[in-house]
């Protein structure tokens, strides 16, 4: 530090460029000198071929420097705000006219120091440098190429909004934005990563989520010290609660509306710029195993098929733990018919039921990670040989049994119900303790195993909310969004167990209204009825 | 630091779950299924030397046709076979049967248990002493008595199941009054109720005998554990009344001088109030009935009310009939597979408790018993008349 800020009373020129990251640059003035400066630059970006200095003058023969990157701008523009200072104003050499009278740029900000220059400038703002000022402007004409919003390909819905984030920071907080139209939208912005400079916005609806909890995520966001920051991965495990836990204490989503609704329910959005994904703090188990059609398809069709889910969740959990704890310790609790069934399918087999699991189950989590990896073109091969190997020809091979086969595929089917996939991942990665244990100890070891989870489960806590809340610890009125989905008018709270500051979702009189509409047509169809009958 | 600990903790605790839990070694007897030898039924006679054979039915999995290419040794068409030992004990028979045995005899699944006429005619309490005992029995396995040697009905090859225990399990249900372990222990230790056994005989397919089917030919009747008497097929009606689960059955009315009047009773209960009458037990029994007509060789027109109310009098007769022959057997024979002496006890619990619980057996043969009949004809098929009589 010592060393830093010793370097920044040495003049440009003198300078050693050994440690000059922008960090180091704070407080680094711009000098009036343009010969300084343009020195310094191109010390500094030698060797560096998509980074341009261009020299100009002003209409009145000032000299100035227009900086950037070759590819983060927008070329035309940038030439148009040039052309307006080179040859059409005639006017002054002073930074502030400039800014204000001379350049008809909408996105245009004054910086007084090398560490905002540079940051605006390696972002994709274009930086001007005029003669005789200690300050510099940067013009907001980006111009990078980006990927075009496309559907979200992790959170497919049949019913919704069709648009995921994608990899560039503003156009994901415009998207949110664009749903909730409110001042009190707030979009605070954060940089981390030493040389990666990233930028992170901390969404949240001012009076809506806990102030606290608002101040807690901003801070485990400042502290972090990394180099760089490449995916929203990077900072979900850096301000996690529990690293070692191999759930998952930090959601993330690639859908706006997903965020909305977050944002709506009192949690906090992280978006990192360079990552489509979103995350959302705190985060409990439950929020894993709702997708948000749930809100949007019929009330009946959600309940139904949350718990599918949950029940999905516990087969894909317990599947291959159970038919080896069956087979090999509790032939008894099988119907006779299935036993024997079993008992022929396993005749020919030379491995253990929990060899011949494992190496089922190994093989599909490779054909899985295949399936993802692999280009395209050869996904083709790998599903036709996949379906080869996890079936009929391992049975006839007389190397795994049928019911194995069955007991694989309804894992693997159970593994993709849940609709977001690091918990699916967790879930996969848990039931292989579980049959090693299940394998050892029977249907008594697959109770320790998950008496462990679910007790691990609850000693979690993401920024202070406990893992499984709101059933344990219980918040009665808050269970009607997760063991059900009720319909929404009787979601007329939001979710109390978040500490939210203003509760109520549904305005009273609305509610009021639409019983006693509901009556009156009730009412009203009965008269008809009567006046029909007589 | 936080975490560090954490994870310290979570190891700890996870040492010490799994070596609590391998001290606990209920469940470490592993074995793979293709290393049991699964019983599916069971059969106990008696020898001569007063010795036990214990035979078992096991299935041979490997010929039972799997998608395993491999294939394990096979034995022929057969999908299963018997073995037997003698032994003192059931227990010792086993333990003979286990050293020809390159599999652990299993005996978690078995569904029907045969016992022999010797070992009914001498009291089947003794080898049952097993059951009550070793884990591996499930109570709800059914029991049926054979007239000859128990393991002649456990190599009868019935057609339709691949195993004879399965047909006899499927037959119980099905023809008979199912009786499992625990319905035969518990009318064996309560007063007022005398055991009752399924039986089932070994018989030739008609009319030429090819092979050996198996038929359920009546229900024999046991005075504590031994045996008293059979009734046959025919005879059994009456008892069905009395029990909880009614299986349909059917039988054959005359009408004087018009033709045989087939029946079929699809429900039936029997309401039984017990009373003191002139110092003597008196039971009021009423049964109710619903019957379909299935088959009718008379030319009796349904349609006609009164024709219609002599038929349900004529099937309320048999009915009764059939009830006092059991009840009057019952008398005769001194046992009672209808528990007259249980619904006597739980009218008058003190009564019985003083003076009859002793001596119920003697009192048998003084009780008197009424019984009114009601049958009501629920359906009596798509015609009203037979399609093949004129008047159409």
């Amino acid at each position: 530090m010592g060393k830093w800020t010793e370097q920044q009373k040495t003049p440009l020129a003198d300078r050693s460029l050994e440690v000059c990251d922008l960090i180091e640059l704070e407080g680094v003035p711009i000098s009036l000198e343009l010969e300084d400066n343009t020195s310094f630059l191109e010390r500094m970006f030698s060797d560096s071929s998509d980074f341009v200095l261009r020299k100009f003058q002003l209409k009145n023969s000032v000299h100035a420097i227009a900086i950037f990157v070759d590819g983060l701008i927008s070329t035309n523009e940038v030439n148009e705000a040039l052309k307006t200072l080179m040859v059409l104003e005639d006017g002054s050499d002073q930074i502030g006219v400039i800014e204000e009278a001379l350049l008809p740029v909408s996105q245009i900000s004054r910086v007084q120091d090398y560490k905002g220059l540079l940051q605006a400038v390696l972002s994709g703002d274009t930086g001007i440098i005029v003669e005789g000022n200690r300050e510099a402007l940067t013009l907001g004409i980006r111009g990078a190429d980006t990927r075009s919003v496309n559907e979200p390909e992790g959170e497919a819905v049949v019913r919704g909004p069709r648009e995921g984030f994608i990899e560039n920071i503003r156009t994901n907080t415009s998207m949110v934005r664009r749903k909730l139209k409110t001042p009190r939208l707030k979009m605070k912005s954060l940089v981390v990563g030493r040389k990666s400079n990233t930028n992170i916005v901390v969404a949240f609806l001012d009076g809506v989520a806990n102030s606290e909890l608002v101040d807690e995520v901003t801070h485990r966001i400042s502290r972090i010290e990394i180099d760089a920051v490449l995916e929203s991965g990077y900072v979900e495990s850096l301000i996690q609660d529990n690293e070692y836990s191999p759930f998952p204490q930090v959601m993330y989503t690639e859908r706006p509306d997903t965020v909305a609704a977050a944002l709506l329910e009192g949690r906090v959005a992280i978006f990192v710029d360079g990552s489509p994904m979103v995350l959302l703090v705190p985060t409990t188990f439950w929020m894993m195993l709702q997708a948000s059609e749930d809100y949007y398809e019929r009330f009946q069709m959600a309940t139904v098929v949350r718990w599918l889910r949950y029940m999905f969740l516990l087969i894909s959990l317990m599947t291959p733990a159970l038919y080896v704890a069956v087979t090999t310790f509790h032939q008894h609790m099988l119907p006779t018919t299935l036993l024997l069934s079993i008992a022929a399918a396993r005749e020919a087999i030379p491995f253990p039921a929990i060899v011949e699991a494992l190496i089922m189950e190994i093989a599909f989590e490779a054909l899985r990670e295949a399936g993802v990896r692999l280009p395209k073109t050869v996904g083709q091969a790998v599903s036709i040989l996949g379906a080869l190997v996890v079936g009929q020809a391992a049975v006839e091979a007389g190397i795994v049994s049928a019911p194995m086969v069955i007991v694989v595929s309804i894992t693997g089917i159970a593994s993709f119900t849940a609709p977001h996939f690091n918990a699916a991942i967790t879930i996969r990665l848990l039931r292989f303790p579980l049959m090693i244990i299940a394998s050892l100890l029977g249907i008594y070891g697959i109770l320790i195993g998950l008496l462990v989870i679910v007790g691990h489960m609850a000693s979690l806590r993401s920024f202070g909310i406990p893992y499984l809340s709101p059933v344990a610890p219980m918040s009665v009125g808050d269970l009607k969004d997760v063991l059900i989905r009720a319909p929404w008018t009787e979601l007329e709270n939001r979710p109390s167990f978040l500490g939210v500051e203003q509760a109520r979702r549904i305005g009273p009189e609305f509610l009021q209204k639409y019983h006693r509409a509901e009556e009156e047509s009730q009412n009203k169809e009965a008269k008809e009825r009567e006046r029909y009958d007589e | 630091m936080n975490n560090r600990r954490n994870r310290k903790g979570l190891t700890r605790y996870c040492l010490l779950v799994s070596i609590v839990s391998i001290l606990l070694s209920g469940c470490w007897d592993r074995r793979e299924v293709n290393d049991i030898a699964i019983v599916i039924a069971m059969s106990v006679d008696k020898e001569e030397d007063g010795k036990y054979r214990l035979g078992v039915q096991i299935p041979l999995v490997s010929s039972m046709g799997s998608l395993s290419g491999g294939g394990g040794g096979t034995s022929g068409n057969e999908s299963f076979y018997v073995d037997s030992a003698v032994g003192k004990t059931l227990h010792e028979a086993r333990a003979i049967l286990q050293t020809r045995m390159s599999r652990i005899l299993y005996f978690a699944h078995y569904r029907v248990v045969v016992i022999g006429s010797e070992v009914a005619r001498s009291g089947f309490s003794k080898p049952f002493d097993i059951i009550s005992r070793y884990p591996e029995n499930r109570l709800t396995s059914y029991v049926v008595m054979t007239k000859g040697k128990a393991i002649d009905l456990l190599n009868a090859h019935p057609h339709f199941e691949r195993f004879s225990g399965e047909a006899i399990r499927e037959l119980i249900k099905a023809v008979t009054i199912p009786v499992s372990i625990k319905d035969m222990a518990q009318m064996n230790i309560t007063p007022g109720i005398d055991t009752f056994l399924p039986v089932f005989d070994p018989v030739n397919t008609q009319p030429k005998g090819d092979s050996k089917e198996i038929e359920g030919t009546g229900i024999a009747v046991f005075r504590g554990d031994k045996l008293i008497k059979i009734y046959k097929r025919s005879e059994v009606a009456g008892i069905r009344w009395f029990q909880s689960y009614f299986n349909p059955f059917s039988f054959v009315i005359e009408m004087d001088d018009s033709g045989p009047i087939s029946a079929m009773v699809l429900k039936g209960h029997a309401v039984v109030k017990p009373m003191i009458r002139q110092g003597r037990i008196h039971f009021d029994i009423q049964l109710y009935a619903s019957v379909f007509i299935p088959e009718t060789l008379s030319p009796l027109d349904f349609n006609d009310k009164s024709t219609f109310n002599e038929v349900e009098r004529r099937l309320a007769e048999k009915i009764t009939k059939k009830v006092d022959f059991i009840l009057n057997e019952s008398k005769k024979h001194r046992v009672d597979p209808t528990g007259l002496g249980l619904t006597f006890a739980k009218r008058y619990p003190k009564l019985w408790e003083q003076k009859y619980k002793k001596r119920w057996e003697k009192e048998l043969p003084h009780i008197t018993f009424q019984i009114h009949s009601k049958v009501q004809v629920t359906n009596i098929g798509q015609t009203t008349n037979s399609l093949m009589k004129e008047g159409l």
